[in-house]
């Protein structure tokens, strides 16, 4: 069944790190625990303060704008189409809805502590800051997502659902990726290839292809 | 042709009847209808039409409402067909809903009931087996001798190949002996290095191109494959071969075929006193009723796991376990490759080539283990390797790290070489690997659930140890980094190479089948899907399907011409 699809395939790869490291995994899996409770109790207060609560799935449409924003963060326009011009937000939208519910958890919750971080920080939302803002306030989320030790997050994501930036990126990226501005002008679209030629060789400033 | 959902139009009694549409099932029906015999081809599911029926297939990935991905509604319904399927191609497997099994083990059923079956979805690859596996039971004591070697089986090779359509470059391997080859797809820059490294490193290992039955010029008015490698979504071009695209309309051609769908085979009936079979009990899956079709032979290719199902379903007086179940073989010796374990490399250089298509294949390095014995190793038998080269593209880059344009330019540019490679390795035949029925759970037809008992045992495991330290060898002696061996710890099934449930063998106290796939007490009846398989060999299996099945062909109708059966 070799390449039966992409995405399985994929998939696979990313179960393939797991599993040689899996003498560390118990050492891991409490140094993971040990953040969580941190994490959790943090989220608590958030809620006892009345603000940065998580955003509810009926309510996400609404933030369609703030998602066009944050995407087009991760992928500008540039001599190319932007996350925005490929309206990647409402890719996101759909797919937060398909998604499991620990990572639409973590998701709705990020988003809404991502308003209130904003607005603590700057007095104004996240689509009214300016391109350093946008781009301090994503560092501070990403680091947040992101585990220095590449094991915690194969862990942590399986335990508690992919963290909110990893899964913005993700959704950015797929949306990105699939749509057709993004296929077509970011990157090269080959609808019928006809032949394959297994050497050509690179062009100036070659785009990859956008489907395996 | 004609095609009938209800009794009215349909006949009752046919020459031969053919049980399950999909690679072996087309070739029986084609077969036996180029013959001059009137078929009935019995399908369970619905009709697929060839192109008419792809709805997907020329679509582009933002045509799809979730893009490649498959709603969470689906996937909570189908949890096995959902981790092998995806938007393209969801539409030609079952719902795990409507159609349960018993995983008395975690074993993943991938099925396609429709016209066509898993000829739709197939993986395309094409090799034959050797004597090295014929033999190997015997020589090892293993399980049961099969009942014939490969001079018995290499003139139906070549006939299968030269009908379907199979790229490929011959080798001179004894291992795995070269067919009649269209043009072979080239490989990459970066397979090549591979290849020219192994071929450097050691005298008994290559690397070549995956023989596919994907076209690389027109044949039998199909083709060529455009290399768009989108073939589970069923090819508008007919680039690769399928029964939807080949056997079936050939056997149309004929005027001697009948196709009905939504027939699931409830029994094989038993003339008591001939001792032989006089036809079968279908439900039509949509009305539920029952209707009995008659026939002089009946061919059985409803796919190994259904296949001892219908038989084991088929309780008479002679045959109260099972019809041919004389051995108590019937059910059990279930065996499916692994292709878990495995290794993968980046490597620097090359950043000037790229490739242009998407070739539907990737390469493939032939066994080289256990070929002659006392090699010292703690497994027996071997392994085909199976793996591609290619740049990293974004479903790759998406990983690093970052945001914004920089990211964005990482993610949209051709990125490092990688080879990705893992071992398709032979299972052995354990009798206690078996599929039974449920007595207490019935599907919607009445019909008993399906319990299946499966795992890899020791010589598969340490076979997957040896296949991830060989891989990662072979990928540093090229010069490879970042290698990283895997282990996917997938479960049986994984590999759609289900086979060994009615095996054939020479003696009917140790096997169902003989040397003609003929159901030993019921000459009339004849088994050519992958529960005939004796041993399962690590080649990907339904060329020796198609191959057996065209063989058992034309015996049961020079068998008939003599009055034999």
């Amino acid at each position: 069944m070799i390449k039966m699809n992409v995405i399985f395939r994929h998939l696979n790869i990313i179960f393939t790190i797991t599993y040689p490291l899996f003498v560390n995994r118990k050492k891991a899996i409490q140094s993971l625990l040990a953040i969580t409770a941190v994490g959790v109790s943090s989220v608590s207060v958030y809620e006892c303060a009345g603000t940065g609560k998580p955003v509810s799935i009926e309510a996400l449409p609404q933030k369609k704008q703030l998602l066009a924003e944050l995407a087009e963060t991760i992928i500008p326009r540039t001599d190319t189409p932007g996350a925005k011009d490929a309206k990647v937000e409402e890719f996101i939208i759909k797919m937060i809805k398909e998604i499991d519910p620990k990572t639409q958890r973590n998701f709705l919750a990020g988003l809404g502590s991502l308003e209130k971080y904003t607005i603590d920080k700057y007095d104004h939302p996240f689509t009214d800051c300016t391109a350093e803002q946008k781009n301090a306030v994503m560092k501070h989320f990403e680091s947040k997502a992101v585990y220095s030790i590449g094991i915690l997050n194969k862990i942590s994501n399986k335990l508690l659902g992919t963290p909110f930036f990893t899964q913005l990126k993700d959704l950015t990226v797929e949306g990105y990726c699939t749509s057709q501005l993004g296929a077509t002008q970011g990157m090269a679209y080959d609808y019928i290839p006809v032949k394959f030629n297994a050497l050509v060789p690179l062009q100036k400033n070659q785009k990859a292809w956008a489907t395996k | 042709m004609m095609i009938s959902t209800g009794d009215s139009q349909i006949k009752a009694t046919y020459d031969a009847i053919v049980i399950g549409s999909g690679i072996s099932g087309g070739w029986a029906a084609m077969e036996l209808c180029k013959k001059g015999l009137k078929v009935l081809l019995l399908e369970r599911g619905r009709n697929v039409e060839h192109v008419k029926d792809y709805p997907t297939a020329m679509l582009n990935p933002w045509d799809f409402d979730l893009r490649g991905d498959t709603p969470a509604k689906y996937k909570a319904e189908n949890p096995v067909q959902s981790q092998g399927t995806n938007a393209g191609n969801a539409h030609f497997f079952v719902n795990d809903t409507e159609h349960p099994y018993i995983q008395q083990k975690p074993f993943h059923w991938f099925r396609g009931y429709q016209v066509g079956g898993r000829s739709l979805t197939w993986g395309r690859q094409c090799y034959r087996l050797s004597d090295l596996d014929f033999e190997a039971n015997l020589k090892e004591g293993v399980a049961v001798d099969w009942p014939i070697r490969y001079k018995d089986i290499e003139p139906w090779y070549g006939y299968v190949e030269r009908f379907i359509g199979v790229s490929g470059k011959k080798e001179n391997l004894s291992q795995l002996p070269d067919g009649d080859y269209l043009p072979a797809l080239d490989l990459n820059c970066i397979e090549n290095h591979l290849d020219q490294s192994i071929r450097k490193n050691s005298h008994d290992r290559l690397l070549t191109i995956a023989r596919v039955a994907n076209l690389t010029r027109g044949w039998d008015s199909r083709g060529p494959c455009m290399n768009r490698n989108l073939c589970s979504r069923g090819c508008p071009f007919g680039g690769y071969f399928s029964s939807n695209s080949s056997t079936i309309p050939a056997a149309m051609q004929t005027g001697n075929l009948t196709i009905r769908p939504y027939s699931v085979v409830a029994e094989v009936l038993l003339d008591e006193q001939k001792q032989k079979a006089k036809g079968v009990r279908i439900i039509d899956t949509i009305s539920k009723e029952s209707f009995e079709y008659y026939a002089k032979i009946v061919f059985i290719n409803a796919s190994t796991i259904a296949t001892a199902g219908i038989l084991l379903n088929s309780k008479s007086h002679r045959f109260p376990n099972g019809f041919g179940n004389d051995s108590g073989e019937l059910g059990h010796n279930l065996m499916d490759h692994h292709s878990a374990a495995g290794a993968q490399g980046a490597y620097e250089g090359y950043k000037d080539m790229y490739y242009k298509g998407r070739r539907p294949c990737g390469f493939l390095i032939p066994r080289f283990r256990n070929l002659k014995g006392g090699e010292g190793l703690d497994f027996t038998r071997g392994y085909n390797i199976q793996g591609h080269g290619e740049r990293s593209e974004w479903m790759d880059t998406r990983t690093a790290g970052g945001f914004g344009a920089d990211f964005k330019n990482t993610l949209t540019h051709p990125g490092h070489w990688t080879v990705w490679m893992a071992g398709w390795g032979e299972c052995l035949p354990y009798h206690d690997n078996m599929i039974s029925l449920n007595n207490t759970h019935k599907d919607s037809w009445g019909l008993p659930l399906i319990n299946i008992d499966f795992s890899f045992r020791e010589n598969e495991n340490k076979m997957m140890k040896d296949i991830s330290k060989s891989s990662a060898e072979m990928l540093s002696a090229a010069g490879f980094t970042n290698i990283e061996t895997f282990n996917y710890g997938k479960p049986g099934g994984d590999t759609v190479h289900e086979m060994g449930t009615a095996r054939m063998g020479r003696d009917p106290k140790t096997s169902v089948l003989n040397g003609n796939n003929q159901i030993h007490a019921a000459k009339n009846v004849f088994v050519t899907d992958g529960s005939c398989m004796t041993s399962s060999a690590s080649q990907n299996p339904s060329l020796t399907y198609m191959a057996l099945t065209a063989r058992a062909c034309d015996f049961a109708v020079e068998e008939l011409k003599k009055g034999n059966i």
